[in-house]
């Protein structure tokens, strides 16, 4: 019985000294595999993907994208609060306000069947 | 206690056919298209995908730079603001409550915006030649989901402006306070 025992020992030893290698690198493919796709999910689930303009698809847009905020301004939290103060604030605040009323962002109604060439199906 | 096969096989029967019967019901539902509207989608497939494409592309770019500065309003003007009005021990709850309600719009807005990208990108994936019907349905929730993100930046953009008119407040009554004070 021992001496069975000793020959499977032996047998194992010998698998894993032949495969240890190959048994290695399928391991770290495995575990690279697993550590993509949680990292993919994350990339799907955190919003990440929506912000990314270097997916395909998005070549034509990709130069148009604001490369920095250099152009914002940030407000000091600290300092005395006076009437030039208040002032400085709101001519950095309308500079943005402006910005953002220039477009009708995401308006408009691109999708509507009329838009795509098919008719309202619910038109008589 | 053993189910007869036969039993099994019926009961199996039955719950396919009432769930094809119930699929099919809700497909019927979800769009009543006329052959004529079928055939438009079938022709128009090749532009209309092209402009989706489009769409989604310069959809993502407004979202990108438009995010950016809605963000940046919060962080860098309004919350900054509000904290030196507190160090100076005025009054900021106005301020604050509007800041409140313009961070919960902006992340509705992004929670809106993941939602219409994903089911546009759903409906450019199937193909408008062969599933017509399954194509006008998804255009539909991506349109829906877009109306709710245009909603969001319509109300972005009001609490923008309420927050300049409590400015505009909040500096009429700290000016005349001194004046006040020295009466």
């Amino acid at each position: 019985m021992e001496a069975k025992k000793a020959i499977g020992t032996n047998e194992e030893r010998t698998f894993r000294d032949k495969h240890s290698f190959m048994m290695f690198i399928t391991g770290s493919i495995v575990i690279s595999a697993c550590i993509v796709v949680i990292g993919m999910a994350m990339y799907n689930s955190s919003g990440a993907a929506q912000l990314d303009l270097s997916r395909p698809g998005y070549v034509s847009v990709r130069s148009q994208a604001a490369s920095g905020e250099s152009d914002f301004q940030s407000y000091s939290s600290v300092g005395t609060l006076d009437k030039k103060a208040i002032e400085d604030f709101k001519k950095l605040y309308d500079k943005q306000t402006q910005k953002l009323k220039t477009v009708d962002a995401f308006g408009g109604s691109p999708l509507s069947p009329e838009s795509l060439g098919v008719e309202n199906p619910l038109a008589p | 206690m053993k189910i007869p096969k036969k039993i099994t096989a019926v009961g199996l029967l039955i719950v396919s056919l009432l769930s094809l019967a119930v699929f099919a019901r809700a497909g019927a539902v979800s769009s009543s298209l006329s052959d004529q509207q079928i055939q438009n989608i079938r022709e128009n497939c090749l532009s209309t995908k092209t402009t989706l494409n489009q769409l989604h592309a310069s959809d993502a770019l407004l979202r990108v730079n438009r995010g950016q500065i809605y963000e940046s309003m919060s962080i860098k003007l309004m919350t900054k603001f509000n904290d030196r009005v507190a160090s100076n021990n005025q009054d900021n709850s106005s301020l604050v409550d509007i800041t409140s309600k313009y961070n919960s719009t902006l992340d509705s807005f992004r929670n809106h915006y993941m939602a219409y990208e994903s089911h546009l990108s759903a409906a450019i994936s199937i193909d408008c030649s062969k599933q017509p019907v399954s194509f006008y349905d998804a255009v539909s929730v991506a349109s829906s989901d877009r109306e709710k993100v245009h909603s969001d930046i319509v109300k972005l953009n009001q609490s923008v402006d309420q927050y300049k008119a409590a400015v505009d407040e909040f500096e009429k009554k700290f000016l005349a306070e001194p004046k006040e004070a020295g009466q």
